[in-house]
């Protein structure tokens, strides 16, 4: 391989790459604080790339209102999928993931009948390319990437700056005790809910105009949940190691050896990692959970 | 997690004559049941409700040690493609197969559990997860295991040789043989399953069931029991799985993905986790015959069988069986079966040795 496609392999990687990473963080808020395993986040991530396209090709409203609506909407729903479902059988373990996979099934189905299959594109927002010693870098994928750096960074003062940030890691860290302190653990399940959706969503949304828009696109979470797998669970700066090298390397993947050999190759060296480190690259190895 | 498995634990081998009457009444009436239904389909179909049973028998055994495993299929499939490798490739009667493939697929589990077992809890069930998904990529990538579109022509097994009488031909026109093996093979893994609950690694499951960190603290080693729960679990999914690839005599990658997995949680949580053995029969009945009589469109499917699921946790935590037995004194479906057979005996005549007992 010569440099320029290196390069590109790599720009494209780390531009997906920044996509796992917003996913994996938000999977990660909903995984430590209301402690679900949410298998339908990926279809949030979907969710969130409809709404977009369809404000944006159907109402033609400009692209960042309809991000931030997009942003909005999911980050509303999944609220609302937290308040019906979730908060009645908030601790039990088990029922939590089959209600996720329940609402996996209905949301990936019911968008299939709704839009149909086939995939939808929009075009793209900003043209041209940069080029910097040979790789040639769009200019809407480097858009993507400081978009989503900028995210990044709001979510990490969000969590280390606010009293709501402070709220949801004192719940993630201990419910109790939280509790005791006076912290309303029920309203910061909902809120780590609310952002964690809304990241989805817009992560599914920055990513539109780049990719089509498809029913599949849901499919996303079986990655998200190797990269936090790779990163450690609850571990903000290892998900964003961690999404940032699965993009990469995933990005080669699937030009040298194809999708699916890729994804056994992850999980293979996911499973020897875990072995030797229990807590992924930079978690903390956890307590097993109460069952 | 009270609601959903905790309190629960294998009820015991504990015969007494009138659960062994009801017992053989209830053996005659599954032995019985070609002769009932008539339609090969529909025979087909309770053999998958007992392939089906298996596997989610298999996920509440594993429940019970506080494992949660999104796998299940992926063991089933793996028994399956060992099975039909070995008959194929090597030309292995199915007779030998079998068991084989059982033995290949236990070891498998230790394996893969040996890395996934240690961490139980979150690490658990999304590695447990990319297995499943890992394994359809192995099935469909690799030429050994004919590609995404799947193996066809698996040998039947060979007719078993019976003295003075026909042998018993396995024919995919009347499914009877099928249906009795399948009984045979539900039968042993239930009781290689009472048998291991009932040896000492039964107590060591039970405590950890009930409380890991105590179990723990009394010396059980959780990694290791927890490893055995896996390997036979697995080793139990890859004995119907060699079943079903000689059954369907053909196999698809795609039908041993991740969907499969949730559909076996759904046979096992509609019956009810608390009940190991009856729960997952009753579910995959329901479950399997249920859209049949309804005759769903199979575009609109999952959106039945997601809604059913959130519905199903949020009302219907204890399953069918736990809602029996709300109602009343908990009467569980062993000792309606010993109901049954006392009241049978009570019109038997009673022999010496009881009357002698009454005195």
């Amino acid at each position: 391989m010569e440099l320029p496609l290196v390069g590109q392999l790599v720009v494209n990687g780390l531009s997906m790459g920044m996509v796992y990473v917003l996913l994996a963080s938000g999977f990660n808020l909903i995984l430590s604080t209301p402690k679900i395993l949410f298998i339908a986040y990926g279809e949030f991530y979907m969710l969130g790339a409809y709404i977009l396209w369809g404000l944006t090709q159907e109402l033609e409203l400009p692209f960042f209102v309809a991000l931030c609506l997009a942003t909005l909407a999911t980050g509303i729903l999944g609220g609302i999928t937290y308040r019906l479902i979730f908060q009645r059988i908030e601790g039990h373990f088990l029922a939590m993931i089959v209600a996720a996979i329940g609402l996996m099934m209905l949301m990936a189905q019911g968008t299939m009948l709704v839009f149909g299959t086939e995939a939808r594109g929009m075009p793209s927002l900003f043209t041209g390319m940069i080029i910097v010693g040979g790789i040639r870098i769009s200019v809407e994928r480097a858009v993507l990437i400081i978009i989503a750096l900028a995210v990044l960074v709001g979510l990490h003062l969000l969590l280390q700056r606010t009293n709501i940030g402070r709220a949801m890691r004192a719940v993630s860290f201990n419910a109790d005790v939280a509790a005791l302190q006076g912290v309303n653990s029920n309203r910061t399940y909902l809120l780590a809910m609310v952002v964690g959706c809304a990241l989805a969503g817009f992560a599914g949304a920055i990513m539109t105009p780049v990719f089509a828009v498809s029913p599949g696109m849901g499919a996303i979470t079986f990655i998200v949940l190797l990269v936090v797998m790779l990163g450690g669970i609850g571990s903000m700066l290892g998900a964003i190691v961690a999404g940032l090298v699965l993009g990469v390397t995933l990005s080669f993947g699937q030009y040298s050896v194809g999708g699916g050999v890729a994804q056994i190759i992850f999980f293979a060296v996911i499973a020897i990692l875990i072995f030797f480190r229990p807590g992924g690259l930079l978690g903390k190895a956890r307590e097993e959970v109460p069952l | 997690m009270e609601k959903l498995g905790k309190k629960y634990r294998f009820n015991q081998i504990n015969i007494r004559s009138g659960k062994l009457i009801g017992l053989v009444v209830l053996g005659v009436i599954l032995v019985l049941v070609p002769w009932l239904v008539r339609s090969p389909y529909h025979m087909h179909l309770l053999i998958m409700v007992g392939i089906y049973a298996v596997l989610a028998m298999t996920f509440i055994f594993l429940l019970r040690t506080g494992l949660i495993s999104l796998a299940i299929a992926a063991f089933w499939g793996i028994g399956a493609y060992s099975s039909a490798l070995l008959a194929m490739r090597l030309d292995l009667s199915f007779w030998l197969a079998l068991p084989l493939s059982t033995i290949i697929t236990g070891i498998i589990g230790f394996c893969i559990g040996y890395i996934l077992v240690r961490n139980p809890g979150f690490a658990f069930i999304i590695l447990t997860i990319s297995f499943g998904m890992a394994i359809v990529h192995v099935f469909g990538t690799f030429d050994v295991f004919g590609g995404y579109v799947g193996i066809t022509r698996i040998p039947a097994p060979d007719p078993i040789p019976l003295p003075f009488l026909a042998p018993i031909e396995f024919s995919r026109v009347s499914k009877t043989a099928y249906y009795y093996l399948m009984l045979f093979l539900v039968l042993i893994v239930v009781l290689a399953l009472y048998a291991f609950y009932s040896a000492w690694t039964g107590r060591a499951w039970r405590a950890i069931g009930l409380s890991p960190r105590l179990a723990e603290s009394l010396g059980v080693n959780l990694f290791r029991y927890r490893l055995v729960a896996f390997v036979i679990a697995s080793a139990a999914a890859g004995l119907m799985g060699s079943f079903y690839a000689h059954y369907m005599q053909s196999l698809v990658p795609g039908a041993f993905d991740l969907f499969k997995t949730i559909y076996v949680h759904i046979y096992a949580i509609l019956g009810g986790i608390g009940f190991a053995i009856s729960g997952p029969v009753i579910g995959a009945f329901i479950m399997t015959i249920v859209p049949e009589l309804l005759r769903v469109v199979k575009e609109f499917e999952p959106i039945f069988t997601g809604l059913f699921l959130i519905l199903l946790v949020l009302f219907l935590p204890n399953g069918l069986l736990g809602l029996l037995s709300l109602r009343q004194r908990v009467e569980r479906p062993s000792e309606s079966i010993a109901r049954v057979g006392r009241w049978i005996r009570a019109y038997l005549p009673t022999s010496r040795s009881e009357h002698e007992n009454r005195k």
